[in-house]
C-alpha cells in the first residue's frame, strides 16, 4: 500500500531537506524577509487545523528570529522556503485519493509544524522534516488496534458489528475477519444482519459454511435486530468467543435506514463497531465516514479493496475525518486477504527510502 | 454530480455581469473555483488541470462576438468544456441486443443488471438476462431474486465454475431481443479476469460493453477505465449510487478516458432507480439554464395527459386547482425537489418551503381543497375568513392549516411565475449559443 505516496512523500523530503539546507547559513534575516502570513491556502482548512499552539508558530517574530540565532545558535525556517515543494506534496496527495479537505489540513500542519520552528543546529535537517511528516502521518492515522489483545480483555462474547454503505465489502471482510480470529484461537458466530439485499444471506452462509462457523439467519425481509439477537444468544449458550454481525449497506443521508442500525446498536450493545469502505472512494469517503460517525459512532475502520488501489489514500482522508483507528485492510477477495493495520509500520515504511 | 459547482460559478459569473473586457482576475477566480469543485467531485487531478488550463486560455485569447457580453462568453466556454468532460450523448436503441456488464468488485453492476432489463421492458422489449457471476456466493441468487421482480427470465448455474461456457450455453438457449450479461466484478490488475471479460466480449460479440462505476469512486477510476477499455472498448458510463452523496467526478473521468459518455445513472436500490442521462441538459441544469426538455419527458412518461398542464404551470395563470393536480402529479413524478430542479430558475433561488413539503402534508392539502368549492379553486382570491372557516370545518383541519395551504398556494403561484421569465431567458440564451456555434 501507499507506495505511490511513498515516492511523493520521498521527494517531497529530500527537496524539503536540500531547500532547508540552503537557507541555514544566514539565519539572522532584515524584517523584510520575515515571510508574510499565507494568503495562499484555501479556507476549508481554516476549520480543522485552528490549533492555537500551531498558529503561534506561523508568523516568527523577527526578534524571536534574531534572539533564537545570537543565543541559541537556532535558525528558523521560513514559510518561503518550503511552500513549492509543499505544492507539490498537495498534488501527490490528492493523486493518491486524500480527499481534499484532508490534503489541505495535513499540508497546513507540516507547514505549521516546520515553518517558524526552531531548530537547535545540531539536528540533522532530515530529521527535522522526517519528524514534521511523521508526526502529521502519525496525528492522522492514530494508534492501531489489536483486534487480538481487545477481545482478551473484554467480557466474551465480544461483539463485533460491522457497518457501512453499499458494496463496500463488508459481508466479505466478515469472512476475512473469521478467518484471523480462527487463526488466532477464537470461535466466532456470524450474524446474517443484511435482511434486505437479494442474495444477502445466501452470502453469507456460504462463507459461513466454507469457514466452519454457525451464521444465524432469519428471513429476507425480516428484523436485523432480531436475528443479530439471537446471534448473541447463540454465542452465549455455546460460549463463542466473537460474534461478528453484518449489516445491509446504507447510505448516510437515509434517515430511516440509519434509524435503524441506531437500533442494532441500541439493543445490541456492540463492543467494537468497525466502518467498512473501501481504498477506491474517493472524497466522499470523508462525508459518509463523518456522518456514520454522527449518528451510529465507529471505533475502528476496516479499507478493503486496497489491492484494487495501492495508493491508501482514503485510509488517510478516512481516519482523520473521524479520528479513528484503522485495524484491517483487505487485499483482495481471498479469506486470507486481510493484514491487521499498525499505524507506525506504515508511516515509518512510509517515510523510509522509496 | 457537480451541484456546489452550479452555485460557486453562478457567484464567478455574477462577477463578470456587464462587463465588456474580460476581467483576467475574475477569471482566474472562476478557473480556481471551478478546480475546487472538480477536485472535490473526484475529477481526476490532472484532467482538472488540463481543463483549466484550457478554459483560461480560451477565455482570454477568443475574441467575443459582437453583442455577446464578457460574462456570456465565459459562461458559453466553461459550458462547453463541461460538455466535453461529461462525454458525448450515448444512444440507447431499442432494437436486438447484447449488453455486457463490466465493473470494479460491487460497483452494483448486478442491481444495475435489474434496473437495465426493467428499463427495456418498460419500453416494450422482450428481455433475458445471463447471470455469469461464478465468484461471487450468493450471486445467482441475487440476480435471480431481482429478475423475478420485474419478470425478466435469468438463465444461469450456480453450481458452474466457468463463466464462458454458462454465457455460451445461455445464448444458445435465450429467444429474448435484449440479453443483458451480468458479471463478477474485477479490476485493472486482475490479469485473468481481465482474460475472462475479454472472452465474454467475444463469445457474446456483444452490441454494448458497459463500465458500471460507483459514484464514489475516486482517482482510480481513470486508470482502471482505461484498463477496461483496453480490454474490452468500454462504450458507455453507468454511474450508480448516486442517491448518496458522492459527486461522481471519477465517473466523468473514466468517461473522458474511453471517450464514451454516460448511458444511465443508478439512483437507489430498488429496479426503479435508474435515470437516463442526458449531457448537455445536465450542463444546462447545473450553470443554472434550466432543463424544460426533460421536465417534458418525465412528465410525459408518467403521468397522464390531463393529470397535469405544464403550460398552466409556467403561464403564471396558476390557479388552487392547477395546484390540486400537481400535488397529485408530484407523487407520480417524483420528490418536487427533483421535479423543480429540472425547470429554469436560472439564478433564482427557490424558497426552502416549496421543497420541504413532505407527502403527508400534501395528502392533507388535498383533503381540505376537496372542500373547496368550484369557485375558490378557480378564483383562489374570493377566499376570505368566513369562507376559510367552513373549508376548515368541512376537511376537519385546522384554521391554521388552511391559511398554510393559501400561504403555499402563493408562493408556488409566485415561483411558476418566476419561471417564465426564466425559460424566456434561456431561450434567448440558447439562441446566441447557437449562433456563436
Ligand atoms: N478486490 C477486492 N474485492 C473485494 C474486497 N473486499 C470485498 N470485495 C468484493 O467486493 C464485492 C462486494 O463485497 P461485499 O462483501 O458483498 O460488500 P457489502 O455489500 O459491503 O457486504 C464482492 O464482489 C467482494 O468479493 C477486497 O479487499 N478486494
Ligand atoms: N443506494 C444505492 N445502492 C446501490 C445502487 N446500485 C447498487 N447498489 C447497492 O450496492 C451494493 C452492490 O451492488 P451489486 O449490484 O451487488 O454490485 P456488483 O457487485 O457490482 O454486482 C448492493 O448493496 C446494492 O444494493 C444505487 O444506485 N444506489
Ligand atoms: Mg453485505
Ligand atoms: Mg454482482
Amino acid at each position: 500500500m501507499f507506495k505511490a505516496l511513498k515516492e511523493k512523500l520521498f521527494s517531497a523530503r529530500k527537496k524539503l531537506e536540500h531547500s532547508i539546507e540552503e537557507t541555514t547559513p544566514e539565519p539572522a534575516r532584515t524584517p523584510e524577509e520575515v515571510p508574510a502570513e499565507s494568503g495562499s491556502s484555501p479556507e476549508v482548512l481554516a476549520e480543522k487545523t485552528q490549533e492555537p499552539s500551531l498558529e503561534k508558530k506561523t508568523s516568527p517574530k523577527f526578534t524571536d528570529k534574531v534572539v533564537s540565532f545570537v543565543r541559541d545558535r537556532e535558525f528558523i525556517i521560513s514559510e518561503k522556503d518550503v511552500s513549492g515543494i509543499l505544492d507539490e506534496l498537495e498534488m501527490g496527495l490528492l493523486e493518491s485519493d486524500v480527499a481534499f479537505s484532508v490534503t489541505e489540513a495535513i499540508l497546513s500542519r507540516i507547514k505549521s509544524d516546520l515553518t517558524g520552528s526552531k531548530r537547535k543546529i545540531g539536528k540533522s535537517v532530515d530529521s527535522v522534516v522526517r519528524d514534521a511528516l511523521s508526526e502529521a502521518l502519525l496525528g492522522v492515522l492514530g494508534e492501531g488496534v489489536d483486534i487480538c489483545s481487545f477481545i482478551r480483555e473484554h467480557e466474551r462474547p465480544v461483539k463485533v458489528l460491522f457497518t457501512g454503505v453499499n458494496g463496500t465489502g463488508k459481508t466479505t471482510s466478515i469472512a476475512k475477519v473469521t478467518r484471523y480470529l480462527q487463526n488466532n484461537g477464537f470461535s466466532v458466530v456470524l450474524g446474517a444482519g443484511d435482511t434486505f439485499r437479494a442474495g444477502a444471506i445466501e452470502q453469507i452462509d456460504v462463507h459461513g459454511g466454507r469457514l466452519g462457523v454457525k451464521v444465524i439467519q432469519h428471513q429476507e425481509g425480516s428484523d436485523p435486530t432480531a436475528v443479530l439477537f439471537d446471534t448473541v444468544e447463540y454465542a452465549r449458550a455455546h460460549k463463542i468467543d466473537v460474534v461478528l454481525g453484518d449489516t445491509a449497506g446504507r447510505f448516510h443521508n437515509r434517515a430511516n435506514l440509519m434509524n435503524q442500525l441506531e437500533k442494532i446498536r441500541r439493543i445490541i450493545k456492540p463492543d467494537l463497531i468497525v466502518y467498512v469502505d473501501e481504498a477506491v472512494a474517493g472524497n466522499d469517503a470523508v462525508i459518509r465516514a463523518e456522518e456514520f460517525q454522527k449518528s451510529v459512532g465507529m471505533d475502528a475502520i476496516m479499507l478493503t479493496k486496497v489491492d484494487m488501489d495501492p495508493k491508501g489514500g482514503a485510509a488517510i482522508s478516512v481516519a482523520y475525518a473521524v479520528g479513528k483507528p484503522l485495524i484491517f485492510i483487505g487485499t483482495g477477495q481471498g479469506y486470507d486477504d486481510i493484514m491487521a493495520f499498525n499505524p507506525r509500520d506504515v508511516v515509518n515504511d512510509l517515510l523510509g527510502d522509496a | 454530480m457537480l451541484d456546489n459547482l452550479g452555485s460557486n460559478l453562478k457567484d464567478a459569473l455574477r462577477k463578470l455581469a456587464g462587463k465588456t473586457v474580460i476581467d483576467k482576475a475574475a477569471v482566474e477566480e472562476l478557473i480556481k473555483d471551478l478546480q475546487r469543485a472538480l477536485l472535490q467531485a473526484d475529477v481526476n487531478v490532472k484532467q482538472v488541470m488540463q481543463l483549466s488550463q484550457t478554459i483560461r486560455k480560451r477565455a482570454l485569447d477568443e475574441q467575443p462576438p459582437k453583442g455577446v457580453t464578457a460574462r456570456e462568453h465565459v459562461l458559453r466556454i466553461v459550458y462547453e468544456e463541461l460538455v466535453a468532460l461529461v462525454g458525448k450523448k450515448v444512444e440507447v436503441t431499442l432494437g436486438k441486443q447484447v449488453i455486457l456488464m463490466a465493473g470494479l468488485q460491487g460497483s452494483g453492476k448486478t442491481t444495475t443488471t435489474a434496473k437495465l432489463a426493467r428499463f427495456f421492458k418498460k419500453k416494450g422489449m422482450r428481455v433475458a438476462v445471463i447471470c455469469a457471476d461464478t465468484f461471487r456466493p450468493g450471486a445467482y441468487t441475487q440476480v435471480k431474486t431481482l429478475c423475478d421482480k420485474v419478470n425478466v427470465p435469468c438463465f444461469g448455474d450456480p453450481s458452474e465454475q466457468d463463466a464462458r461456457k454458462i454465457v455460451r450455453d445461455g445464448l444458445a438457449r435465450i429467444k429474448e431481443e435484449v440479453i443483458i450479461v451480468d458479471t463478477q466484478g474485477r479490476h485493472a490488475l486482475e490479469d485473468d479476469l481481465i482474460t475472462e471479460i475479454i472472452d465474454l466480449n467475444e463469445i457474446t460479440n456483444a452490441d454494448h460493453r458497459w463500465l458500471v462505476l460507483d459514484a464514489a469512486l475516486g482517482q482510480q477510476a481513470r486508470e482502471q477505465a482505461r484498463r477496461f477499455h483496453e480490454a474490452v472498448n468500454i462504450d458507455g458510463v453507468i454511474i450508480t449510487k448516486m442517491d448518496g452523496t458522492a459527486k461522481g467526478g471519477g465517473a466523468m473521468s473514466a468517461v473522458a478516458e474511453t471517450e464514451s459518455g454516460i448511458v444511465f445513472i443508478g439512483q437507489g436500490e430498488t429496479v426503479e432507480d435508474l435515470e437516463w442521462f442526458d449531457p448537455n441538459s445536465y450542463i444546462s441544469r447545473l450553470l443554472g439554464m434550466g432543463d424544460l426538455k426533460a421536465l417534458a419527458e418525465r412528465v410525459q412518461e408518467s403521468i397522464d395527459e390531463q393529470d397535469i398542464d405544464v403550460n398552466a404551470m409556467l403561464s403564471g395563470r396558476f390557479t388552487l386547482r392547477d395546484m390540486y393536480r400537481q400535488l397529485e402529479a408530484v407523487n407520480k413524478m417524483g420528490p418536487l425537489k427533483q421535479v423543480l430542479s429540472m425547470l429554469p430558475l436560472g439564478g433564482m433561488e427557490l424558497p426552502a418551503e416549496a421543497l420541504d413539503v413532505t407527502a403527508q402534508k400534501m395528502s392533507k392539502y388535498r383533503v381540505i381543497m376537496d372542500s373547496m368549492t368550484s369557485v375558490e379553486l378557480d378564483d383562489p382570491t374570493v377566499l376570505n375568513g368566513s369562507r376559510i372557516q367552513r373549508i376548515a370545518r368541512g376537511a376537519g383541519a385546522q384554521l391554521e392549516e388552511v391559511r398554510e395551504l393559501i400561504k403555499y398556494y402563493k408562493m408556488m403561484k409566485r415561483t411558476f411565475k418566476g419561471l417564465k421569465g426564466g425559460e424566456k431567458g434561456m431561450q434567448r440564451l440558447m439562441k446566441k449559443f447557437g449562433k456563436m456555434g
